[in-house]
């Protein structure tokens, strides 16, 4: 079954991805995960 | 007449009846994540045996990384898991940075069990559910327009989870080591942040179309691929491999221990699928509860401890039973699903995903004429040789010297079999896994 496309969307997914801000939300807090772990390591 | 009203009738009732349905699935779903999460936690008992953490960590993720590929694979088939993933590439990098989450988090579960003991580093970590509110609110609409009963039944029911599990946790404070507290602190609330966190690509997939089964497959290798970067980053490829030898006697339990929390997750992922992450992961978070079960009545847990202590844990209990009740009770409505709706319609777009194929999947159903690719023996192939991994380790491993019950074990597997078959099959017939 073939998605239907918007026509006005061209961008390719992975930019979409990277300029949505609720990406950058999990990303920041798995930077600050690990470098909590490193310091309790 | 009649027989041209009716059919619009019924459609119209099916459509005012289908949001409720799945509300009490989701629910549902949530219950039997809760006791499948828990029952995942006694392995890590084996903390004792003087595994290193990241090594533990490492053994389960391999387990759970076997398991997510042979359920969804046995469960749903890989074509369907390949095409959820044709009609929305974008998830891979949502599942894999959940996966990376995860593992980190579960990492850092293991020194918190380590350094202040289960029951303390578990309220701590299921903190996460004040998180998912905050989050849901924030990001995808959940709780907008929910009116006060529910933002109080919601947020309340969260609250009074957090002080029943604080109770617990000062019930068993005796039990705990005392060594390195603060790190263990630290470490379980950084468990809890990332786990709160990991649940908006949850919540992301689940808005767009995505079936929980298919985006577990790709969230492991976020899991695996993170867990493996840690302990080669921290103990060296040799040291690694010279550790795993050493832990070749618990390794299957570990395994084990990860397939069983798969289990649970996948419930967890309907639950947050279909009542939204500020309540799914309440729900799921009553995993506390079935961990004290298992932990007072099978591994003998606070034997000898006085009266006030099991007061603390009776009203613990009931506290957190009372915040699930609430929580159960506060379903989204009309409005609140028009908000969810909205939520989703705004992930078609940006993701250019056909918002048709979006509102079937978020009714857990298929498009029209959509047809379900079938099995191949792939699939199967799978299964076997994840099966067969297991026996392999099933026969290195010996059964840890510690208290074992076996009569509240067989009860408690009983009612964790009894939940998933009841939900299970709950799922199976109202949305066929979709």
């Amino acid at each position: 079954m073939q998605a239907i496309r918007n026509p006005e969307q061209r961008r390719h997914w992975l930019t979409t991805v990277l300029t949505d801000v609720h990406f950058w939300v999990p990303v920041t807090v798995l930077i600050g995960g690990l470098l909590l772990l490193e310091s309790i390591h | 007449m009649q027989s041209a009203v009716t059919p619009v009738n019924e459609s119209a009732a099916l459509a005012q009846s289908r949001p409720r349905k799945l509300q009490v699935l989701g629910i549902l779903s949530g219950f039997t994540a809760g006791a499948w999460l828990g029952a995942a936690e006694a392995p890590t008992k084996l903390v004792s045996v003087g595994v290193s953490p990241i090594v533990i960590s490492l053994i389960m993720v391999t387990g759970v990384f076997l398991a997510r590929w042979s359920v969804p694979a046995l469960i749903l088939g890989t074509s369907s898991v390949r095409a959820d993933l044709r009609r929305a590439p974008h998830l891979i990098i949502w599942a894999l940075l959940a996966g990376c989450l995860w593992a980190v988090a579960n990492t850092m579960t293991i020194f918190a069990i380590r350094d202040i003991g289960l029951s303390i580093a578990f309220p701590l970590w299921n903190s996460n559910s004040l998180l998912g509110i905050l989050w849901g609110f924030i990001f995808f609409n959940e709780l907008r327009q929910a009116g006060w009963r529910r933002w109080t039944g919601v947020l309340g029911g969260a609250l009074v989870m957090c002080a029943g599990a604080a109770l617990l946790a000062r019930a068993s404070a005796t039990q705990a080591p005392a060594a390195h507290s603060m790190r263990g602190v630290w470490a379980a609330l950084g468990a809890g942040v990332l786990w709160g966190t990991m649940y908006i690509p949850y919540r992301k997939a689940y808005l767009s179309g995505m079936n929980p089964l298919s985006f577990v497959t790709f969230f492991t290798f976020g899991e695996l691929g993170m867990m493996a970067a840690l302990a080669i980053g921290y103990l060296g490829l040799a040291p690694l491999w010279r550790e795993l030898n050493n832990a070749r006697d618990v390794l299957f339990w570990l395994m084990l221990g990860g397939f069983i929390w798969v289990i649970g997750d996948v419930f967890q992922q309907y639950a947050a699928k279909y009542v939204g992450i500020s309540r799914g992961i309440p729900l799921s978070n009553s995993n506390q509860l079935w961990g004290l079960l298992w932990g007072i009545f099978v591994f003998g847990e606070l034997r000898g401890s006085g009266a006030s202590t099991y007061l603390q844990v009776v009203g613990g209990s009931l506290l957190m039973m009372l915040g699930v009740g609430a929580i159960a009770f506060s379903s989204a409505a009309g409005k609140e699903q028009a908000q969810w709706q909205e939520a989703s319609r705004r992930e078609s777009r940006r993701y250019n995903i056909a918002e048709d194929y979006v509102e079937a999947r978020m009714q857990g159903m298929q498009m029209t004429g959509e047809v379900r690719p079938p099995r191949t023996v792939w699939d199967w192939i799978l299964v076997a040789a994840a099966t067969g991994i297991f026996v392999f380790f099933a026969t290195l491993a010996r059964a840890p010297r510690m208290s074992f019950h076996l009569g509240p074990a067989a009860l408690l597997i009983t009612a964790t079999l009894v939940l998933l078959l009841f939900c299970g099959i709950t799922l199976w017939r109202t949305t066929r896994f979709n």
